[in-house]
């Protein structure tokens, strides 16, 4: 079985250049975003309730045309790709859902292996693999479990195998520690860096737990006021820093 | 592991109702097809039967000029028969208007003669109505051809409108379905959506919906036609129990050609069903990123 792989040109994995975002007439909800992360990095993304947080993150998974700016994944430009291309990019980018977006009529196995078939896999060939990363989240026993008969950190975990499954070259989550208990909210941790450490995976979380960020040294970008920061309290180095009077002090 | 679950769920009440919109559709469209091809083919009979036949009608003579007038008719190129008709024959014809009494001997009846001329021979009509006038006997010649061509036009209409009907009930079914998918579309955009994200193409997306109205069509055409076939094996039985007396009516009966629409109406509501909710389906992506 073969996975996407970093182009071998590619020197950022994302970056997002003066890049502003608003719904329908509203005021921006992001604003003249700067973001450079590169190949292999782990960085998290904080921020108030409502601060767009998850705007930021489905900016990063091409569920969203930026109002303004351009959004760069692998260093290709996405605003003239073709839909096809679109696709193919996505493919590389794997997402856990704040809201987990499990699909009900599938069991476990089958949510987990979605993002399988649709690349067009055999079930026989990746069978295992699936199973074994089922049982790796603890959710061995209950391969043939319908979400609504999950608890919302079993479905938590199912989305977060689903998101690994095809170790993606980018790893996205919005809130991916919300519904588990501590232990398990570290055991996932341990996945999230084992696949940026051994693959490479860039990895972004976005998240409210500030005792998940200190658990790893990594850079914190943090949304305020439709700006994003990087907040010096937690240090990094692949950031460029933007500075705004109105947040500073 | 267990046959993988369809990546979109099977329907519900929705799709029952749909079932049966496109099955009502499919069983007009294959009727209104059955009737174009039967107007079609009972024109042509008629036009057919009629062709080359003539009647020349002599109100001022006995049977003896008749036989004049015959004779003169024979002689004219193009012609293969001539027969007068018998007193018999005439109230016969005249029975539908008159009652099966028979006419009274004092009513004065033209002479009628029956002619069977070569369709291929242009003015027949004119020309047997000039020799006649030329050996002095007066004539009225009826060209069966001229009735049959108004006929032949009305049919043609009917026709044209049968055609119409099946086109308007193709389009129908094809609006009713691209509806139809569109609201399953909306009813089912958290997993477009998550497909979309994981990666799938528009076609992947698309097929899905596709293979569940391609399957709907399939099945509703299936239902229609069977109810059509129905529907004109019943006429058709009607026509034969009553329809001897029922002379005008075209003769009817299921041809090779017509199994042969009822075998494709399915196959095209299935087609029609694939193709709406495919454009359907790409529309509705081309408005997400």
């Amino acid at each position: 079985m073969t996975y996407p792989r970093h182009d071998l040109f590619d020197d950022v994995a994302v970056r997002l250049d003066s890049v502003s975002l608003r719904y329908d007439t509203s005021e921006d909800i992001l604003s003249d975003i700067d973001l450079v992360l590169k190949p292999g990095s782990f960085s998290f993304l904080t921020g108030a309730s409502g601060a767009g947080k998850t705007s930021l993150l489905k900016l990063l998974y091409l569920a969203l045309k930026p109002s303004r700016g351009e959004v760069s994944l692998f260093g290709r430009p996405t605003s003239n790709l073709t839909r096809d291309q679109l696709s193919s990019l996505r493919r590389r980018v794997g997402v856990v859902f704040q809201e987990f977006r499990l699909l009900e009529h599938l069991s476990a196995y089958e949510n987990v292996a979605l993002p399988l078939r649709v690349l067009g896999r055999r079930e026989s060939d990746y069978r295992a693999d699936v199973e074994e990363l089922l049982a790796w989240v603890g959710l061995g026993q209950r391969l043939h479990a319908k979400p609504p008969t999950l608890s919302g950190g079993e479905q938590q975990r199912v989305a977060i195998a689903r998101a690994v499954v095809t170790q993606p070259d980018i790893l996205i989550a919005d809130e991916p520690t919300g519904n588990v208990d501590p232990d398990m909210g570290t055991r996932l941790m341990r996945l999230f860096l084992e696949l940026n450490k051994r693959r490479g995976t860039t990895v972004i979380i976005a998240t409210h737990d500030l005792g998940l960020v200190r658990q790893v040294e990594a850079p914190v970008y943090r949304l305020s006021n439709r700006l994003l920061v990087q907040d010096v309290e937690f240090g990094g180095e692949t950031a460029r820093r933007r500075t705004d009077p109105g947040l500073e002090g | 592991m267990a046959k993988e679950t369809p990546l979109l769920p099977v329907e519900d009440v929705r799709e029952a109702a749909l079932f049966f919109v496109v099955g009502a559709l499919c069983f007009l469209a294959a009727l209104a097809a059955l009737s174009a091809k039967s107007t079609y083919g009972a024109a042509k009979s008629w036009t057919a039967e009629v062709q080359g036949e003539l009647t020349v009608s002599l109100p001022d003579v006995d049977r003896r000029g008749a036989d004049e007038a015959r004779e003169v008719i024979e002689q004219t190129q193009g012609v293969r028969t001539a027969r007068v008709l018998s007193k018999e024959e005439i109230d016969a014809l005249l029975e539908p208007n008159f009652g099966s009494r028979g006419l009274p001997d004092s009513l004065p009846l033209p002479q009628l003669i029956a002619v069977e001329a070569d369709p291929a021979v242009p003015d027949m009509g004119p020309t047997l109505a000039r020799n006649l006038a030329e050996a002095g006997i007066a004539s009225a010649v009826d060209e069966h051809a001229d009735w049959a061509g108004d006929v032949r036009r009305v049919l043609g209409v009917a026709r044209l409108t049968a055609l119409i009907a099946v086109a308007l009930l193709a389009s129908t079914a094809v609006a009713v379905i691209a509806f139809a998918t569109h609201a399953a579309l909306l009813a089912r955009r958290d997993i477009v959506d998550v497909l979309h994200l994981a990666g799938a193409r528009d076609r992947f997306i698309a097929g899905l919906f596709e293979r569940r109205f391609w399957v709907l069509g399939l099945r509703a055409g299936a239902v229609g036609a069977l109810m059509a076939l129905g529907a004109a094996a019943l006429m058709i039985f009607t026509v034969q129990v009553h329809g001897s007396r029922a002379g005008l009516l075209p003769e009817l009966s299921l041809d090779f050609l017509d199994l042969v629409i009822l075998v494709v109406t399915p196959v095209i509501a299935g087609f029609a069903a694939r193709f709406a909710a495919r454009m359907t389906v790409i529309r509705a992506l081309k408005g997400m990123m």
